[in-house]
């Protein structure tokens, strides 16, 4: 035991140092592997996220489109009129009934009204909609009397009280055509989606949302120059740009995206993931 | 001490070393934990951002799933839906399940209402119930009350019709007396496609109308889905069954289906909605209140029906002419309404199916 105490010899301390350097060495490039692999795994998620925020948002608005309800459809600008709600008529008011009672699931609290763009009326002979721009502050005309007068024209207003709703000066919108009980009205927003260069991650592009009368707002960033939006006309072939005529015979939207990102802890790491999706019209001819 | 080779180290080289003795070791040791610890929050950071992503990624997919549910069990409740319209239906469809929801909106005219159907879809996932994976949609749908026109008492798409002895073919309704609406207007009394003769007895109003385009202008103007109403797979209330009458309310009309022929005798006399997919041969005993829709109606008819008989919806006519004999067929307000109502159907407006948030 007092030997021991006494201490090493330097080849002892030598070995000592080269078997532990080694050791250090082997859990060192242990650790930057799985520093790598982690900031991979992260450039990777980072790079489905943008790719899923790209393609869910645009498939919510785009399959609830109504027929004909793209407005526009470039190769990186696509504008489309999808419902806020859709509601029957059920009641009429106001002088000459130019104010309409609908039933709007759920309330008009649950209700998006600062995206609405404006109110539509479909003609059920043709199936198209009538559509016209208005805010929701101009056509809201309140819930008094709603009900009461949705349950006199048969409406089973039980438990759903506070779901008729009336909305008015439909006669500045349609004139003297307001729709009568039984037809269809839709209160609709108008976004306009623009792949366009990133605000947030400079050299790359992204997919912005515009809602009418509002400014864009960046959703899905990192997404290479080769993305764009495609559209099919009832055939199987997909084109990039439908001129204005025919954007109503549009019956799915293929939208076709690199998702790209460069980590920012590894030099010249970078990741990138392609996507092709398919997003029909649920409304289409 | 000696060292490796045995010589004497002197003891001023110890010093040193000696002096690390409480920690020898221990930095290495130290360091590799530290290493570790290091490697693990990485690691334990790295699964968490890939779990969560493709937890992420998963929901998003239950998302889709639960939408295509939700849109499912629309068009499955509207087209499951004969007669009076139910308030809500629960259906398991996939992974998931999917409450659908009616209320009447309005009525747009005697026979038609508008209705606001509700499909809300969920899927739970069990790593995560609190959380389910939910879609709604809704879409517009009309009630059609009175889904067969009421051209006339007797309908047929074979060439020649004859009323024969002993019979009536009647178009003035014999039920006004005792319907709640009172005397309903008369309709027609016979339609065939060139000719109809009479040894018995034609009323209405006209008594006689010839469709000459045959089976495609006959199935255009009934505007019945005889695909929907012959499929076996289409819910009705009783199906190569007899109904036991005496155990049914006294106002029911039930829809009956004989998925082939039917030689209708006394105990298949009846009401409600009578569907026959083949042919459809009546005795003198047989009696009927309400609608008998065949694919083809035997040459000889007999028997008594109380509301209308449209035969020939499957297009095969084997029989150039048709007659009755030794029975009436009389035009039934009542019991022709009861019978519409019992097969009463919902029908999508097009271009309403949208997601409600």
């Amino acid at each position: 035991m007092s030997a021991a105490r006494g201490g090493f010899t330097l080849v002892e301390t030598l070995i000592a140092l080269v078997l532990s350097s080694l050791v250090i060495i082997l859990v060192s490039s242990t650790f930057l592997v799985q520093n790598r692999y982690q900031a991979n795994q992260v450039l990777r998620a980072g790079v489905h996220d943008n790719a899923r925020a790209a393609t869910d948002l645009l498939a919510r608005e785009l399959r609830s489109s109504m027929r004909a309800g793209i407005l526009v459809a470039g190769p990186r600008t696509l504008t489309v009129r999808s419902p806020v709600a859709v509601a029957t008529v059920c009641g009429q008011s106001g002088a000459f009934f130019t104010n309409i009672d609908v039933h709007i699931d759920g309330g008009v609290s649950r209700m998006a009204t600062e995206e609405i763009a404006g109110v539509a009326v479909l003609d059920e002979s043709t199936g198209a909609w009538d559509y016209e721009r208005a805010t929701w502050s101009f056509v809201d005309g309140g819930s008094t009397g709603s009900a009461a007068r949705c349950a006199g024209n048969g409406a089973d207003t039980l438990n759903a009280y506070g779901s008729f709703h009336s909305i008015r000066r439909l006669i500045f919108l349609y004139g003297l055509d307001i729709p009568d009980v039984g037809e269809l009205v839709m209160l609709f927003r108008e976004t306009t989606f623009r792949i366009d260069d990133s605000d947030l991650e400079p050299g790359v592009l992204a997919l912005f949302r515009e809602p009418y009368g509002r400014d864009p707002v960046e959703f899905a960033s990192g997404i290479d120059t080769t993305a764009l939006f495609r559209y099919r006309l009832g055939g199987t072939t997909y084109q990039d740009t439908v001129d204005a005529g025919s954007v109503g015979a549009i019956d799915a939207v293929r939208l076709v995206l690199d998702a790209r990102m460069r980590s920012q802890n590894l030099p010249g790491a970078e990741v990138t993931f392609g996507l092709s999706t398919n997003l029909p019209l649920v409304n289409a001819p | 001490m000696t060292g490796l080779s045995g010589r004497v180290v002197p003891r001023p080289m110890a010093v040193g070393v000696q002096q690390m003795d409480g920690s020898r070791g221990g930095f290495v040791l130290a360091l590799v934990v530290l290493m570790l610890f290091a490697i693990s929050i990485m690691g334990g950071a790295g699964y968490l951002i890939v779990s969560s992503e493709a937890r992420m990624a998963r929901y998003a997919t239950q998302g889709e799933e639960a939408l295509a549910i939700a849109r499912g069990g629309l068009q499955r409740f509207v087209s499951e839906q004969l007669g009076v319209v139910a308030d809500s239906m629960r259906y398991a469809i996939g992974a998931g399940e999917t409450l659908v929801t009616a209320r009447r909106m309005s009525a747009l005219d005697p026979f038609t209402d508008v209705y606001f159907i509700r499909s809300d879809a969920a899927i739970v996932d069990p790593l995560v119930p609190g959380t389910p994976a939910r879609r709604v949609v809704g879409a517009y749908a009309h009630h059609r009350r009175r889904p067969v026109p009421l051209h006339a008492a007797v309908v047929l798409s074979v060439e020649d019709f004859l009323v024969g002895n002993n019979s009536t073919v009647s178009g003035i309704d014999i039920g006004g007396a005792v319907c709640p609406g009172g005397v309903a207007p008369p309709i027609g009394g016979a339609i065939a496609r060139d000719d109809i003769d009479r040894t018995g007895t034609l009323l209405g109003s006209p008594e006689e109308q010839y469709w000459s385009g045959g089976y495609s202008e006959f199935m255009t103007r009934m505007g019945l889905r005889w695909d929907v109403l012959s499929d076996p797979g289409f819910p009705v209330d009783f199906e190569d069954v007899q109904p036991d009458f005496s155990t049914l309310p006294a106002d029911s009309f039930p829809v009956v289906r004989i998925n082939g022929s039917l030689n209708g005798t006394s105990p298949w006399s009846g009401r409600g909605v009578l569907i026959v997919r083949d042919q459809f041969d009546a005795n003198p005993s047989f009696t009927w209140e309400g609608i008998v829709l065949a694919g083809w109606v035997d040459d000889r008819i007999m028997g008594n029906i109380d509301g209308m008989l449209i035969g020939g919806f499957s297009g095969t006519e084997p029989y150039d002419e048709v007659e009755t004999r030794n029975g009436d067929i009389r035009y039934h307000s009542c019991n022709v309404r009861r019978a519409n109502e019992s097969l009463s159907y919902l029908q999508l407006i097009p271009n309403t199916l949208f997601e409600v948030r």
